[in-house]
């Protein structure tokens, strides 16, 4: 992680560096709109630094030990099927199928896959469709008809 | 000083209308109902919220917002007891005592304390909220740019101190990187494009509801779903209402931690986590009983959820006079303020005399709500800690996009909070903290406008920052601080304060 904010923070030192100074419209050097972007990546290349240092002399909790841990397990299975049912709401469904429709679909998906091909105990699928139909349709339709004719918000 | 019992009593008559209450009623039962269900956390919440609030008169929208921030903050305490598991962070040191008692068969009793000393907690930070807001927000009016840079800066150092939780280290770089995404949008000094690299919804730049629902939002949905786990839910048998006594020989450490509360909830983004654990220590170093801390204690239950809740009414101060968010829902609170037309710093007393009292009148009906509430609502709120994870985290993130797209109706919002999701779900995960993240996005503008604006004034030097009174007290503050995070320097202070002291003592 260290390496990471370290390339991140002189990346955006040189974007900041870069930037115009609008000597044309006269504009006092100490006030150049890249003045405060150097400083701060100036500030994390530094903690970056701090950090690959600290992470050299004694092993870090969390960090990219911690986090590759967690991409070999179960845990990971469920994070990746959650992002994977979000963007596939959001970047697919929403636009295409009217919202409450998306909705209801993410809902009842997700709710399906948590309580059967990701359940600790044997599954009952009749009972986990018959909740996660009942949940889709009063969450997604309710969420939809309160936002969008009680309180007067347009949604996506 | 009658001026201020007046504008209370107007402040408090003003709300006095069914209208008024019935938001104060679902707005904080809804809080107490997002508090319990673990991995949905007050700032989520109120973040989510703010949509719903959209078309609602100003002060109800943040009536109904300050309820549920309050409710949600007290509700955590019923899962930290029942489940031992915190319904938000700051209700993790609740669970240290709180469960514990419930397995003892006095979950009702646990209930009970920490429902009252939620209140009792609440009102203490009101006290104080009352007397010092109107003081600092006059004392304000004095702050120039140089004062305003070194808060900004001394607000997300604090909290990258605080919250930081294996190194305050981590904590800095959030803020830093919170501060960064601030850079991003139109400057209002020169009005020039900062790293918009040609796109055109990052004109605006990073809109903080979206952020905040993508960090407190969707990466607590990856948090929470991550692992698989039934719920254990510890019986209720005993009385939930606890007696006069049990309370009032506990009055030392409710002053205490309510004391402690708000003095952490007036420090710029700490939060109520750092309130509770704080009183939490206090009362375990000041007890006649230590030992019995972690296994049932009733005193530490007591300090903790008034340490947290004091923190809660107290994070208003600095959210009201100076614009510095006293708590990362505190932020969103300063967000949606500016939505409503409500502008916080040092002129809202000039500005908007009443709506400080009126802040005053929420958090008083809301602790009223919550004492109602927590004390006879018991089965409800059990029933809703058994609903399965997944039932529910499909529902909320369905509002998590509606939250984000609601405010400005752009979809680009709703890909800045899957962005920040998923970020603040990896940083989460390499125990970076969220807390100076958010107040770096909400304090960056103000100080980068504050450092260019005060060298402007003094065509580039930079002089002022160090030698105007209020700014070199706080810019020595901040050196002092960050020089005891450097663990080599505090093990060496420590070691001659303890040297000093033994030294006085022979």
């Amino acid at each position: 992680m260290a390496l990471v904010l370290v390339a991140l923070g002189v990346t955006i030192f040189y974007f900041s560096w870069t930037m115009p100074r609008l000597e044309n419209r006269h504009v006092h050097p100490a006030t150049i709109p890249g003045l405060v972007p150097i400083l701060l990546s100036a500030a994390l290349t530094l903690c970056g630094l701090l950090l690959l240092w600290r992470s050299t002399r004694i092993a870090a909790p969390g960090g990219w030990s911690g986090l590759g841990a967690l991409l070999g397990t179960r845990a990971a299975l469920r994070v990746g099927v959650i992002l994977a049912l979000a963007f596939l709401h959001t970047l697919v469904l929403v636009g295409w199928l009217p919202f409450w429709a998306a909705a209801m679909a993410f809902i009842f998906a997700f709710i399906v896959l948590f309580e059967t091909w990701l359940a600790e105990e044997p599954p009952n699928f009749l009972s986990t469709i018959a909740w996660a139909l009942g949940i889709a349709v009063v969450g997604g339709g309710g969420i939809s008809f309160v936002f969008e004719r009680i309180f007067l918000v347009r949604l996506p | 000083m009658f001026d201020g019992v007046f504008l209370l009593g107007q402040g408090i008559g003003h709300f006095m209308t069914p209208a008024s209450l019935f938001n104060v009623a679902w707005a904080t039962l809804l809080g107490i109902v997002i508090g319990i269900l673990p991995g949905l956390t007050a700032t989520m919440g109120v973040a989510l919220l703010v949509t719903l609030t959209y078309k609602m008169a100003p002060d109800q929208a943040i009536l109904t917002l300050m309820c549920v921030y309050l409710g949600a903050i007290y509700g955590g305490s019923r899962t930290a007891i029942l489940l031992n598991i915190p319904g938000t962070p700051a209700n993790a040191a609740a669970a240290l005592d709180g469960h514990p008692l419930a397995r003892q068969g006095r979950a009702g009793l646990a209930m009970g304390l920490a429902t009252t000393s939620s209140s009792l907690g609440t009102l203490v930070g009101v006290f104080f909220l009352a007397i010092i807001a109107p003081f600092l927000a006059e004392a304000a009016l004095k702050f120039g740019s140089y004062e305003f840079f070194w808060l900004a800066l001394f607000g997300v150092l604090i909290s990258g101190q605080m919250t930081g939780s294996d190194t305050p280290l981590k904590g800095y770089i959030a803020g830093i990187l919170g501060l960064l995404v601030a850079m991003v949008g139109m400057e209002t000094l020169h009005a020039h494009q900062r790293f918009t690299f040609g796109i055109p919804a990052l004109g605006g730049g990073i809109d903080l509801i979206p952020a905040m629902v993508g960090a407190f939002g969707l990466a607590e949905i990856l948090s929470a779903m991550k692992r698989n786990g039934v719920a254990h839910v510890a019986a209720v048998n005993d009385r939930v209402v606890p007696s006069f006594g049990e309370i009032f020989r506990y009055w030392r450490t409710i002053l205490r931690s309510g004391l402690i509360g708000t003095f952490v909830g007036i420090i710029p983004g700490v939060g109520e986590d750092v309130g509770s654990w704080t009183s939490y220590a206090a009362a375990k170093r000041a007890s006649k009983n230590p030992e019995e801390f972690g296994k049932g204690s009733q005193e530490g239950l007591i300090a903790a959820e008034t340490g947290d809740n004091a923190v809660v009414s107290a994070a208003m101060i600095p959210t009201l006079t100076l614009a510095l968010p006293g708590s990362a829902a505190a932020a969103v609170l300063i967000a949606a303020m500016y939505i409503h037309g409500i502008r916080p710093g040092p002129m809202i007393m000039v500005e908007n005399p009443t709506f400080l009292y009126q802040v005053v009148a929420m958090l008083l009906l809301a602790t009223i709500a919550n004492l109602v509430f927590g004390l006879s609502l018991t089965k409800l709120f059990i029933q809703v800690l058994q609903v399965p994870r997944q039932r529910l985290m499909a529902v909320v993130y369905v509002l998590c996009v509606v939250g984000s797209f609601a405010i400005t109706q752009r979809m680009f919002d709703v890909y800045v909070m899957l962005v920040f999701g998923v970020v603040g779900f990896l940083l989460r995960e390499m125990k970076y903290p969220m807390a100076p993240l958010v107040l770096g996005i909400v304090l960056g503008d103000l100080l980068d406008i504050n450092l260019r604006r005060g060298l402007l004034l003094t065509n580039g030097d930079p002089s002022p920052f160090f030698t105007r009174p209020i700014s070199a007290v706080i810019c020595m503050v901040i050196v002092v601080t960050i020089l005891m995070s450097i663990p080599a320097v505090s093990r060496r202070v420590r070691s001659v304060v303890s040297g000093q002291r033994r030294r006085v003592q022979t």
